[in-house]
């Protein structure tokens, strides 16, 4: 376990001493906050678009700013593969599940103070635009956004395994327009119904965004709250197990 | 007990035999340089005896501990600087040997010490506050050594660890590395004869996956029937190519 916090202390300290992370991670959500609500200002209230609202947009900036965690993840797995960095770890008593927690661990700490800030902000936001927002609610949806953290993690952790730092990125970015166009962060997917909403349930994200909402609302019902959380836990869950097996195939074949 | 012993060592790739039999025997104590041209069989000879790769044949033990079977003894008796510098280039000098001494489990106590008298072994103290990716190319060298030895290893193996450095540089590097002679075992992967020259005890001139000569300079020299370790090795490959 020692092994682990050690690495993830490292990790930690790589992440918070980019600047471009801060940039990805909480600059831009923030931003997208603003102009959303500002945005929202201007929607007359006879076309009863809710989706800008502060109370449901916090919900989806929550999950907008994780899908960039995963970039980072990637990001980070990716570069000490192709450097020599992890040639030395694999040299020293580090086992495979010590680099999974390694990895994992530091951004499961950034989501969740991403989301309490996004929380934080969103709150000032209603202040200001007199909309309405519950602060158990935003800390009930921090609290619930965190399998979505560790999935979006794992697919960062898999994909910094399986590709290069040239690919894995690129790979996240379309992963993160996905997560932001199906996962009903920027439109309502529930309003406009049909062929989209279906796709929009195949993937994860969708849950995501509406768990997190729920939780904002403090809607705790199975439909809205309970449902969703169980199947972003069940994606992460798989995702997370996947990427450890990916990680440890990995580190064996470059030991073989 | 040789502290370091092959057996009939192979590596074999899909279409190319990077390393073909090697019998290697290392006392306690001894600076052993694998000398040879990009692709002999240094690099990939080091990985395995580091547990990095694993052999297609044979046998290979450090310390007693076998490379095959008893891979974490292994690791826990050897300290490695890869060929690129494997650092943690946004921690600092001193946040890097730290974290290694975590990995490795020192007390905080011990590891304040073995961290402070890795930076004065190697002169470190004026960047011990600074990030890694700031330093040049001889002093992240210095750091990547300094963190291979901070767990305090039975067996250091260094890879190439004057590629690409300045005359000066190098010369300092060679320096340190000297200090370090008769405190553990060395193994220093070189394609510089000087270098091998310099610093080794014993040398193994690698060709093609296979040792061509192994013994100390005079032994090699006069094997090759040459004087100087260019001109022996340049007899011994052009000897091994005839054949």
């Amino acid at each position: 376990m020692k092994k682990a916090i050690a690495f993830t202390e490292r990790n930690i300290k790589e992440l918070t001493r980019d600047p471009l992370s801060y940039i990805f991670c909480l600059g831009f959500p923030l931003i997208m906050l603003i102009i959303m609500s500002v945005i929202n200002e201007s929607i007359p209230p006879e076309a009863g678009m809710t989706l800008f609202q502060i109370g449901k947009l916090c919900g989806g900036i929550m999950i907008f700013g994780q899908t960039f965690i995963m970039l980072f993840t990637a990001l980070t797995v990716s570069q000490d593969r192709a450097g020599s960095f992890l040639v030395r770890m694999y040299a020293t008593p580090m086992v495979s599940a010590d680099f999974i927690a390694g990895y994992t661990l530091p951004l499961f700490i950034i989501a969740l103070a991403q989301g309490l800030i996004t929380a934080a902000a969103s709150f000032v936001i209603s202040l200001i635009s007199g909309g309405e927002f519950s602060i158990p609610g935003a800390l009930l949806a921090v609290a619930a956004s965190m399998p979505s953290a560790l999935m979006f993690t794992s697919i960062g952790i898999l994909f910094g395994t399986l590709f290069n730092e040239k690919a894995a990125p690129g790979l996240c970015s379309i992963v993160i327009s996905l997560g932001s166009f199906l996962g009903c962060i920027f439109f309502d997917a529930e309003a406009t119904g049909g062929i989209m909403l279906t796709i929009c349930k195949i993937f994860p994200f969708f849950y995501c965004s509406k768990c997190a909402r729920a939780a904002i609302a403090l809607d705790l019902s199975g439909e809205s709250f309970l449902i969703p959380l169980a199947i972003v836990s069940a994606w992460a869950a798989v995702l997370t197990g996947l990427a450890a097996l990916a990680f440890g195939s990995r580190m064996k074949a470059d030991l073989s | 007990m040789y502290t370091i012993e092959t057996k009939g060592l192979v590596k074999r790739y899909k279409t190319k035999t990077a390393v073909n039999g090697l019998d290697l025997t290392v006392e306690e104590g001894e600076l052993f340089a694998l000398l040879g041209v990009n692709g002999a069989g240094k690099t990939t000879t080091i990985r395995m005896l580091a547990c990095l790769s694993a052999p297609t044949e044979g046998e290979g033990f450090v310390q007693g501990h076998s490379i095959l079977t008893d891979k974490s003894g292994v690791k826990t008796v050897i300290g490695i600087s890869p060929q690129d510098t494997a650092v943690a280039e946004k921690l600092t000098v001193r946040e890097n040997l730290a974290f290694i001494a975590k990995v490795f489990g020192l007390d905080s106590e011990r590891s304040k010490a073995r961290v402070t008298e890795m930076i004065n072994m190697f002169g470190l103290g004026e960047y011990e506050n600074v990030r890694a990716k700031t330093l040049s190319g001889g002093w992240k060298r210095k750091l990547s050594i300094a963190m291979a030895l901070l767990p305090e290893p039975k067996v250091l193996f260094l890879d190439e660890p004057t590629l690409g450095l300045d005359v000066l540089a190098r010369r300092e590097l060679w320096r340190a590395i000297k200090k370090l002679k008769g405190k553990m075992t060395i193994i220093l992967t070189t394609h510089y004869m000087e270098e091998a020259e310099e610093l080794s005890d014993r040398i193994a001139i690698m060709i093609d996956g296979s040792f061509a000569a192994v013994g100390t300079l005079s032994e090699i020299e006069e094997k090759a029937g040459a004087k100087g370790l260019e001109n022996a090795f340049v007899a011994i490959a052009e000897r091994g190519s005839e054949e």
